[in-house]
């Protein structure tokens, strides 16, 4: 699950709009809310077609992440500093506690630290090799030889973007791959809906 | 004759010695084991193994827990601390559940799939919810970030195993594994745990040390480092090694006093060593026989039937000095002259003591029919020793300074005598009947061992932050699970773990851990693969593919295969975490065991599973203590009977009325003591019950003696009780002033009782006369 966490720093870390040009202003303060769609799509060996998803996404810094699948069908996943919870039509299939996946809880301390332009946390753990082109830039993070992470199984993560994050590659070692590509991402400190507050809510129980 | 006798008497101590150094020269079998204290019939070979593996596995743990609010700060001083401890060899560091460990772990498990299903997901097919299965498997593969690979899809298209090996017990409920470290997240602390096994056996005082020195060496390093680092002890060994130190200490300066004090009493009192080289040898001489008796008759001693074994023998240096104190007669005459005087006195009290500790045999319990033969061999090895031996090794003379010891003690008997004091006898006699009747009010018992041994208060803290933290505890519960092969004591395990995981649900206990936890018995294997057949692939299978997009020819699902025990075992992950919980093939049958943690409510754990059959519960603390407590009253009621013995004994001699006089200062203080070491809140355990029996047989001596002596020997007399008094409390009396419960229990016990046995000793003598004496109504009652 470790894996996972570090995933989802370099994801909400690109999601935030703070490109690795360090010329770029901090990116989300507390209170900001940033929403957006994707459409996500897995390649997986020895399946007929990728699996493809989509939906939209609402990043609350400090409180945590919405990530709603509209298509094929429902599911929401939510994650808070107190963990995870996966959602099917409304009913709980999933709850990950923070407790029993201490890198949930830490990833807030990264995040705090990346949003804010502090690229440490992660390069302690991956490679990464930047490239800024006119109005566009190109991350690559592998895992280092030596960090914990050089056991996950995954080979690289290779985000693009320009003001926002454009999309997300993450290479795993047997061949699958998976892609995010994100689109109408609009940075904000508009309040959350009722329902928005309530699944955060619900899922920091 | 006489010289016959002492030859014949050497001849057997020589015997004795022989046998003892035979048997001793493969080491005292000397047994610490809980349950050979029990009666032979409860005396279950199969709970007695599993106990004693259990035990041995459970004592051997070591948990220490470094905790600091910086994540990395706390890793890095769990590393140093743990590669200090691994380079002491005191203890081998367990391997960390590191991610490929996590892997090997569920490889062992792969082939086996189709039979395994955590408990969750086989009640959703018992209860024809396999939909839910479905879309728990299409939502973390459609959702956010997605474990699931190609590979894992085709072999397992429900991920049904990450649910089963989610729902295993990993080390503690509570306890995570972060980049391969455990670890417990708090408020505001990451704590480490570094789990270790001790390279030997908690009691060995060198490898204590050595742990103890490593570890507070490492801590300290750490602290320079890293002020604020939190490190937690749990472990036998640590409670093992604040004890030891404790009754070190107190042995070093009890056991110091005690010598000191009986050394200057003999020499201030007889002004000469030979009294104590005489009681030396006739104690040594007892202890030997003893235990060359207690050897022979049971193969084996227990370790605490040895220590009051050894206590109770100490009445015998009694004999040495009742012997010695002649020399301070008027007419002391030869040895043997001296002999023959305190002769009826310490006969009559060899038979009153050996009858009363010979009661012990009557007790179904071992340890108590142990200390009986042990003493009661002991004890006339002692007096054999002083009748046929000291007057033909003495050399000293009748002493001449005696003169004002002689009158201080008669002072005592002048108290109870002279009718002038008669008043203050009375008041004297209504405080102590209304402090005994207070302290009957105050009485309370205990038999709960952890409150009677010495525990650093330090270490209880730690102990109970360790518990809030992880959940673990130094002394778990555990169920022995007896089955006529492993399905069926995995067959009863799985009833078992239904039922615990309601009482977990409810809070009695934190986790637990069975052998049926990791490989359910070929009965449940069988039942999960009809049930994944029938419920879930026959209706779901083709649509969830479909869903999917994953062609049925790309699905590479298991054969149906059954995981048994002894596969299990063959497998080294797998092994580590049921290894202990199996034990080594017994004759008849499979023995497993079920670790509980954190248990909060015993007896609701009992009373849940009291139906099933085979299954037992042992919870070693309190086992223990309801076994001190029948050993209490066994104690107290065989102490009983051996006073109604003895007084039979003593009317023979002294006839009804001199038999009740004999008596009275014994039942005075068999009943005083208890209740006025109750005045101030100190409650009546087995240890003041052991001590009981030996404030009986002295305070019987003491009052024999008196009841014994002529008019013109009560001053002779008097000292000698003053003198066997005074070397009893250095003995016994002084542990009194132990820190650790039991000792001190019995140390107060001895001190109130004999003291009272003393003092009321004169009460015993008939109102005897000199034919020139004043009239004065003799012993006051």
């Amino acid at each position: 699950m470790r894996w996972l966490s570090y995933v989802v720093a370099a994801l909400v870390l690109v999601l935030g709009g703070d490109g690795p040009a360090p010329a770029q202003s901090p990116g989300m303060a507390a209170g900001d809310v940033m929403r957006g769609r994707f459409v996500q799509e897995r390649h997986l060996k020895g399946f007929n077609q990728p699996l493809k998803s989509e939906g939209a996404f609402v990043l609350v810094a400090g409180r945590g992440l919405i990530w709603r699948v509209e298509r094929p069908f429902e599911v929401t996943t939510v994650i808070t500093a107190a963990g995870l919870v996966q959602e099917v039509n409304g009913s709980e299939t999933t709850r990950l506690s923070a407790t029993r996946v201490p890198g949930l809880a830490r990833l807030y301390d990264m995040l705090g630290g990346a949003l804010t332009g502090d690229w440490r946390a992660l390069e302690s753990q991956f490679l990464v090799q930047r490239r800024n082109d006119t109005g566009s830039w190109h991350v690559v993070l592998a895992p280092r030889a030596d960090a914990s992470t050089a056991t996950l199984p995954l080979k690289s993560i290779v985000v693009r973007g320009r003001q926002f994050v454009d999309d997300v590659r993450l290479e795993k070692p047997d061949g699958d791959t998976d892609v995010i590509v994100f689109a109408n991402q609009v940075l904000s400190r508009g309040p959350l809906s009722p329902a928005e507050a309530g699944l955060l809510a619900h899922a920091a129980k | 004759m006489k010289r016959v006798l002492a030859l014949a008497w050497l001849a057997v101590v020589l015997a004795a010695g022989v046998h003892l150094a035979l048997r001793l020269h493969h080491g005292l079998p000397l047994r610490t084991d809980l349950a050979s204290l029990l009666p032979r019939d409860e005396n279950d070979p199969a709970l007695r193994r599993a106990n004693e593996a259990v035990t041995r596995s459970l004592s051997r743990r070591v948990f220490v827990l470094v905790g600091h609010k910086d994540r990395d700060t706390a890793r890095q001083a769990a590393v140093a601390i743990t590669q200090s401890l691994q380079s002491s060899k005191a203890i081998d560091i367990l391997p960390n559940a590191s991610r490929e460990r996590f892997q090997e772990f569920g490889a062992a498990f792969f082939a086996y799939r189709r039979g395994l299903l955590s408990n969750a997901d086989r009640q959703r097919l018992l209860e024809g919810r396999p939909e839910t299965i479905a879309a728990r498997a299409q939502a973390q593969i459609f959702g956010f970030i997605s474990l699931a690979d190609s590979a894992l899809l085709r072999a397992d298209p429900f991920l049904l195993m990450p649910a089963f090996l989610a729902s295993l017990p990993l080390p503690t409920s509570r306890v995570v594994v972060d980049d391969g470290l455990l670890t417990v997240v708090d408020d505001d602390s990451v704590w480490i745990l570094v789990v270790g096994r001790l390279n030997g056996e908690p009691m060995e005082l060198d490898l204590q040390d050595r742990l103890d020195a490593t570890l507070s060496a490492a801590i300290g390093t750490q602290r320079n480092k890293a002020p604020g680092l939190e490190v937690l002890r749990l472990g036998a060994v640590f409670f093992a090694h604040a004890g030891a130190q404790v009754s070190l200490e107190e042995t070093a300066t009890l056991g110091l006093a005690s010598t000191v004090g009986t050394v200057v009493l003999i020499l201030v009192v007889f002004r000469a060593l030979t009294p104590l080289m005489l009681s030396v040898l006739a104690i040594g001489i007892g202890v030997g026989a003893g235990l060359s008796a207690t050897l022979l008759m049971f193969g084996e001693l227990h370790v605490a039937s040895l220590l009051f074994g050894v206590s109770l023998i100490g009445v015998a240096a009694d004999y040495t000095l009742y012997y010695s104190a002649e020399v301070f007669a008027a007419d002391a005459g030869p040895p043997q002259v001296r002999l023959a005087r305190i002769m009826p006195g310490i006969t009559m009290g060899l038979i009153t003591t050996v009858v009363g500790y010979a009661m012990l045999l009557l007790a179904p319990f071992p340890g108590l029919k142990q200390v009986a033969v042990f003493s009661v061999v002991g004890l006339v090895a002692c007096y054999l020793t002083v009748v046929l031996w000291l007057p033909l090794l003495d050399r000293s003379r009748p002493a001449a300074h005696g003169a004002r010891m002689l009158a201080l003690a008669m002072m005592l008997w002048r108290f109870w005598d002279a009718p002038r004091w008669r008043s203050v006898r009375r008041i004297s006699f209504a405080i102590l009947i209304a402090l005994g009747i207070l302290g009957a009010m105050r009485l309370t018992v205990e038999d709960d061992i952890r409150r009677m041994q010495a525990v650093s208060p330090r270490l209880v803290s730690e102990q109970m932050r360790f518990q809030q933290l992880v959940g673990l505890t130094a002394g778990a519960q555990f169920f022995v699970v007896k089955g006529a092969d492993h399905e069926a004591a995995l067959r009863q395990e799985e009833e078992l773990l239904d039922r615990l995981s309601v009482l977990r649900k409810e809070g009695a206990l934190v986790a637990y851990r069975a052998p049926a936890s990791f490989v359910p018995s070929a009965q449940r294997q069988h039942a999960n693969r009809a049930l994944l057949r029938e419920r879930l692939e026959t209706p779901l299978l083709a649509s969830h593919l479909a869903a999917l997009g994953l062609p049925e020819s790309e699905l590479r699902l298991a054969d149906d295969r059954t995981l048994t025990i002894p596969d299990a075992t063959s497998i080294p992950v797998l092994s580590d975490f049921i290894g202990d919980l199996v034990l080594p093939d017994m004759n008849n049958g499979a023995v497993h065991i079920v670790l509980l943690e954190g248990v909060r409510n015993v007896d609701m754990v009992r009373a849940a599973v009291a139906d099933i059959d085979g299954v037992r519960l042992v919870d070693p603390a309190s086992d223990f203590s309801s076994l001190l407590a029948r050993y209490r009253h066994r104690a107290l009621v065989l102490t009983g009977v051996s006073a109604v013995v003895v007084v039979g004994l003593v009317m023979a001699r002294f006839g009804l009325i001199g038999g009740l006089r004999v008596m009275l200062p014994s039942l005075m203080a068999l009943v005083l003591a208890p209740l006025l070491k109750a005045i101030w809140g100190s409650p009546f355990t087995f240890f003041d019950a052991m001590a009981l029996v030996l404030v009986l047989s002295i305070s019987v001596d003491y009052a024999i003696f008196c009841a014994e002596s002529t008019f013109e020997h009560r001053p002779v007399t008097l000292l000698a009780v003053w003198l066997t008094m005074v070397s009893t409390l250095l003995s016994f009396g002084l542990l009194a002033l132990s820190d650790t419960m039991a000792v001190h229990a019995f140390g107060m016990t001895m001190l109130l009782g004999v003291a009272l046995a003393f003092v009321l000793a004169p009460l015993a003598a008939p109102a005897q006369r000199p034919a020139t004496g004043h009239d004065n109504g003799g012993g006051e009652a």
